[in-house]
C-alpha cells in the first residue's frame, strides 16, 4: 500500500523565491495548478479583519492583462473549474483544466500575482465588499447556529490573538475596507517568496518548469515582514456563553485549546475524536444518541492550525432535553477515558479508517495536489503522505489516554445556542 | 526578457481522452449490473440502488422511504446495529445510505482487498435487515426532530416549499423527510412491509466501478446477492398540473438576515431530445459563474453571494428553477433584475455566448470521469433517466451540433415568463413593501409547512 502513497516529484525554487513542485500523474488528461500564499486571517489586525478573505474575491476581479470577469471566463471556456479558500494561516487558489491548458492557468496565476494592482479600482472593491457582506449573511448570519464558530474563537483566544476573529471578518470591518489598506496588504503578502506553487497531473516536467519560469520569473521578490505576534495569555477559567438564535433545537459546544498542526498530539486527538464520535460505536455517540437518546446528534474534531489548535465537541439536544443533561453525560464519558483509556478494538477501528482514508484521498487530482502543497508549505517535503500516516501508526493506547488527560482537563469555552423564546 | 502577456497562451496540442467503457450484465436473480473496470487505484465503489424513493411513500406515510433507508443498516443477519457498524468500520469501508425522490441508494467505497467482505455485508443489509422495534423507535424520534430542525434552515424552507408548489398534487409533492403528522403514525411494520415489497432484484440495480475483473465480480455478486423474490411494482405516473399565470408566494422568517428567492416553473423530462439545447440555454442564463444572472446580480450589483439557474430533473418530471439569496433590502430589485435577464435572453443570445458555453461543456467532459464515484454517478444517470447506452459516446457531438435556432427555440419553449412561480422567504416587514411595489398580483403567504396563512 505504501507504494502508491510514495509519490515522485520535482521541486525547484525560482530566483524570486517561489517554490515550485511538479507531480506527474498521467491517468487522466487533466492538470491541477495550486497556489498557496502564506497569508491568512492570522496576519490581520483587530479592527481590520477580513482582508485575506477579501483577496480571495479581489484576485478574481482581473489584473493588468485580464479584464474584470475574464479570469473565470478563460478557465470556464477551457473546460476547467477553479476556486480559492481562506483559512487562519493561508489562502489557496486552484484550478483544474484539460492538460493542454496549463499555460493558460500559469498566465492567469502569474498575472494576478505580479500585476493585480494595476487593475484594482475603487469600483471593484465596492462591488466585492457588497458580495462579501452577502456571503457573510448567507453563510453565517442567516444560518441556524451560523455564529457559533466566531463566538468560540473570540472567547477562546484573547483580543490580540491572531485567531480571535473569524476568517471572513467582522461585518463592521468589512463595511469599511479602504482601497489603500487593500493595496498595502497585497504588497506585503502576495509575493513569490511568500507562496508555494504545485502543478500536478498529465504534465512533462521540463515543459511545466519552463512555462512556470516564463510567467513567474519576472515577478520581483517581496520584502520581508515581521512575524505574527502571539500573546502568551491562555484561558485560565471556564467561560460559559449563552447565545439566543433562530433555531428550534439547542446545541452545546465545548472548545479546548489543543495541539497545533502536525504536532504528534494533533494525530492523537484526531484518533480520540474518531473514538468519541466517528461512528455509532463512538463513545459519546453510543451513550448520548444511541442509548440515552438525549441528543439528536453529536460530533467532535481536532481543528489544528500553524499557531495552535482546538479540540471541539458539539451536541444537539433532543426537543425538551436540558443542555446541562448533555453536559453531565459528556463529562462522564470524557472522565472515563481520562481515567481508563480506550480499548484495543476502538483504537484499531480508528487506525483502519485513517489508513483507508489516505488511499481514498488519492482519487481526486485537485485535492491531492492541494495536500501536496500543504505538505510542502508546512513540512517542507511534498512527499509526506507516508510520514503523515506514520504519525497515526506510531500511536498506542496510552497516547490516546495521555492526550485526553493533557488537554481535556484544561479550561474551556462552553457555548449554548438556544431558541429565542426559551433559554 | 519581457514576457508577452497581453493575450492568453494557446493550448499545447490536443487532449487524448478515451472514454472508459462499461459492461452490463444480469445476475442469476435477474438484477441488472453496470460495471466499469478501473485499475488506477485499489478502490471499488459499489452503489446498490432500489427504485423506492420518497415518491413511493404510501398515502399518509410521507417519509417512510427515508426512514427505511436509515433503519436498513441498523443491524442485519447475525449482527445488531452496533456490531454491524463495527464490522464495516474495521474494514475501513465507507457506507452511506441515502434517499431521494426516486431511489434509495446504498453506497460503499472500499479498498479492493476488502471488497468481498464489504459486499457480503452490503448483501446482508439489503436482504436481511433486522428492523428491531427498539431501533425503529429511536430512529423515528430522530427523524421527527430533524423535521423540526429544518424549519429554521432558510434555504431548506425555500427549496422544499418550491418543490411543493411546482409539483403539487403529485407523488413528488412531499419532501423526502416527510411530514410530522405522517411520521408520527409510522409503525415498525410499515418499514418491514416497505422493505419486503421494494427491495427485490427486479426493482434494484447495481453499479460497480473499480479494479476488479468482470468474471470474478460476477461470481461474487451471485454468491452473496442470492435473494430471488420478484414483486410486481407499479406506480402510475401522474399528470403534472401546469400553472398558466405568474404567482407570488411568501414565507415569513422573523429577522431573516437575507431573503431566499426561488423562481421557476414546470418543464419537460430529462430524456427529451432537446436536453442539450436546454442545457446550453440555461448555462448562458445562470448555469455557471460567468452567466448573465451571476455577472449582473453578483458582479455588477453586489446583491448576492451567488445566483444560479438550472433545469432540475426527477425521473418523471423536470422543472426550471432560479435560486439565490439576497440582502433583504434588495429583494424587490433582485426580482426585477431576474425578470430583466429572462426578457433579455428571449431577445438575443450571441454566437460568442453559444461558443463559450459549448466550449465549457465539451472541454470539461474528461473531468467528469475522474473518480470512481463520479463514474458511478454517470452510470446511474443512464439508468435513472432511461438514456441510451451510447449517451456518453455521443455527448460531445450532441453539444457541438446544437444550433443557435435550437437554443432559441428551447428558450422560447422552456423558460416562460408568463408561468413563473415566485417564492420569497424573508422578513415580512422588510420584504412585503418591496414586493407590493413590483407586482400587482396577490401575494400568497404560506407558513413554513406550505399551508396558506389567513390573516
Amino acid at each position: 500500500m505504501n507504494d502508491i502513497l510514495n509519490i515522485k516529484y520535482e521541486k525547484h525554487i525560482l530566483d524570486n523565491g517561489l517554490e515550485v513542485v511538479l507531480y506527474q500523474d498521467k491517468s487522466i488528461p487533466l492538470v491541477s495548478v495550486n497556489l498557496w500564499y502564506k497569508v491568512g486571517s492570522a496576519n490581520e489586525l483587530d479592527g481590520k479583519t477580513g482582508f485575506a478573505h477579501l483577496f480571495e474575491h479581489m484576485m478574481f476581479q482581473g489584473s493588468k492583462n485580464v479584464a474584470k470577469e475574464k479570469h473565470f471566463k478563460f478557465i470556464e471556456e477551457a473546460g476547467g473549474n477553479l476556486n480559492g479558500s481562506t483559512s487562519l494561516d493561508r489562502t489557496n487558489y486552484y484550478e483544474t483544466l484539460p492538460a493542454n491548458s496549463l499555460g493558460l492557468a500559469l498566465w492567469l496565476e502569474s498575472d494576478r500575482m505580479g500585476f493585480l494592482l494595476e487593475a484594482l479600482t475603487q469600483e471593484k472593491l465596492d462591488n466585492q465588499k457588497d458580495v462579501v457582506m452577502n456571503e457573510r449573511r448567507q453563510r453565517y448570519d442567516n444560518q441556524p447556529y451560523g455564529l457559533s464558530w466566531e463566538i468560540i474563537f473570540s472567547n477562546l483566544f484573547p483580543k490580540d490573538h491572531p485567531y480571535h476573529w473569524p476568517t471572513i471578518g467582522w461585518m463592521k470591518d468589512i463595511e469599511k475596507f479602504e482601497l489603500n489598506d487593500v493595496i498595502d496588504f497585497f504588497k506585503k503578502y502576495y509575493s513569490p517568496n511568500n507562496a508555494s506553487l504545485v502543478i500536478g497531473g498529465d504534465i512533462e516536467y521540463s515543459l511545466a518548469l519552463d512555462l512556470t519560469k516564463k510567467y513567474f520569473n519576472e515577478i520581483p521578490k517581496g520584502k520581508p515582514f515581521a512575524d505574527i505576534f502571539v500573546p502568551s495569555e491562555k484561558l485560565t477559567k471556564v467561560k460559559k456563553i449563552i447565545h439566543k438564535d433562530n433555531v428550534q433545537l439547542s446545541k452545546i459546544y465545548f472548545a479546548w485549546e489543543a495541539a497545533k498542526l502536525y504536532d504528534i498530539d494533533d494525530a492523537t486527538l484526531d484518533v480520540l475524536s474518531d473514538i468519541l464520535t466517528g461512528s455509532k460505536n463512538g463513545r459519546l455517540f453510543k451513550s448520548l444518541v444511541f442509548e440515552k437518546q438525549i441528543a439528536q446528534d453529536i460530533s467532535s474534531f481536532q481543528y489544528s492550525a500553524n499557531i495552535t489548535g482546538m479540540f471541539i465537541i458539539v451536541a444537539t439536544a433532543k426537543p425538551g432535553v436540558d443542555l446541562n443533561e448533555l453536559k453531565s453525560e459528556i463529562e462522564n464519558v470524557l472522565n472515563e477515558i481520562i481515567e481508563n483509556g480506550v480499548t484495543e478494538k476502538e483504537f484499531k477501528r480508528s487506525i483502519n479508517t485513517v489508513k483507508a482514508s489516505f488511499i481514498y484521498s488519492l482519487q481526486n487530482l485537485n485535492s491531492m495536489v492541494n495536500q501536496i502543497n500543504n505538505y510542502n508549505t508546512n513540512l517542507g517535503e511534498p512527499n509526506s503522505f507516508i510520514s503523515d500516516l506514520e504519525r497515526f501508526q506510531k500511536l498506542n493506547l496510552n497516547s490516546i489516554k495521555d492526550a485526553a488527560k493533557k488537554y481535556l482537563n484544561n479550561s474551556y469555552v462552553e457555548l449554548h445556542i438556544v431558541p429565542k423564546e426559551a433559554q | 526578457m519581457k514576457v508577452e502577456r497581453s493575450n492568453p497562451p494557446q493550448n499545447n496540442g490536443e487532449i487524448k481522452f478515451h472514454l472508459p467503457k462499461f459492461k452490463r450484465f444480469k445476475l442469476n436473480n435477474g438484477m441488472d449490473v453496470l460495471f466499469l473496470q478501473k485499475n488506477h487505484l485499489p478502490i471499488v465503489k459499489i452503489s446498490l440502488q432500489v427504485n423506492c424513493g420518497s415518491k413511493f411513500d404510501p398515502k399518509g406515510k410521507s417519509g417512510l422511504a427515508f426512514l427505511t433507508s436509515h433503519l436498513i443498516s441498523e443491524g442485519a443477519g447475525e449482527y445488531n446495529s452496533l456490531q454491524l457498524d463495527e464490522e464495516i468500520e474495521l474494514l475501513g469501508t465507507l457506507f452511506d445510505p441515502s434517499t431521494d425522490n426516486d431511489i434509495i441508494n446504498l453506497s460503499m467505497i472500499t479498498l479492493s482487498d476488502k471488497f468481498e467482505r464489504s459486499l457480503e455485508l452490503l448483501a446482508l443489509i439489503y436482504q436481511s435487515p433486522l428492523f428491531s422495534e427498539e431501533d425503529f423507535q429511536r430512529e423515528k424520534q430522530k427523524l421527527l426532530s430533524k423535521i423540526i430542525q429544518n424549519k429554521n434552515e432558510p434555504s431548506y424552507v425555500a427549496s422544499s416549499n418550491f418543490d411543493k408548489i411546482i409539483l403539487g398534487n403529485s407523488f413528488y409533492e412531499n419532501s423526502v423527510l416527510g411530514k410530522t403528522e405522517d411520521v408520527k403514525t409510522f409503525t415498525n411494520n410499515d418499514v418491514i412491509n416497505f422493505h419486503k415489497k421494494y427491495f427485490v432484484p427486479n426493482n434494484s440495480q447495481l453499479i460497480v466501478v473499480g479494479n476488479l475483473e468482470k468474471d470474478n465480480l460476477k461470481f461474487l455478486l451471485n454468491k452473496y446477492l442470492y435473494l430471488d423474490t420478484l414483486n410486481d411494482i407499479e406506480l402510475v405516473t401522474p399528470t403534472f398540473s401546469v400553472n398558466h399565470s405568474p404567482k407570488f408566494y411568501f414565507i415569513h422568517q422573523e429577522n431573516a438576515a437575507q431573503s431566499e428567492i426561488r423562481v421557476g416553473h414546470l418543464s419537460n423530462r430529462r430524456n427529451e431530445t432537446d436536453y442539450f439545447s436546454k442545457t446550453l440555454a440555461n448555462s448562458i442564463l445562470g448555469g455557471q459563474f460567468s452567466s448573465r444572472l451571476n455577472l449582473n446580480l453578483r458582479e455588477a450589483k453586489g446583491f448576492t453571494y451567488g445566483i444560479h439557474s438550472a433545469f432540475v430533473y426527477y425521473k418523471d418530471v423536470g422543472y426550471f428553477e432560479i435560486s439565490t439569496s439576497v440582502n433583504g433590502k434588495d429583494t424587490g430589485e433582485s426580482i426585477l433584475e431576474i425578470q430583466k435577464e429572462i426578457a433579455g435572453l428571449k431577445i438575443e443570445v450571441t454566437e460568442e455566448e453559444i461558443n463559450f458555453t459549448k466550449s465549457y461543456f465539451t472541454k470539461r467532459f474528461p473531468s467528469m470521469f475522474e473518480t470512481n464515484s463520479q463514474i458511478a454517478h454517470n452510470l446511474s444517470t443512464l439508468i435513472r433517466y432511461s438514456l441510451s447506452e451510447n449517451y456518453f459516446d455521443n455527448y460531445i457531438e450532441r453539444i457541438s451540433n446544437c444550433t443557435k435556432s435550437e437554443i432559441e427555440k428551447s428558450i422560447a419553449e422552456h423558460i416562460k415568463a408568463d408561468e413563473m412561480i415566485y417564492l420569497i422567504v424573508g422578513d415580512r416587514e422588510i420584504v412585503m413593501p418591496q414586493l407590493k411595489k413590483i407586482t400587482d398580483l396577490e401575494i400568497i403567504e404560506l407558513d413554513v409547512d406550505g399551508k396558506i396563512v389567513n390573516f
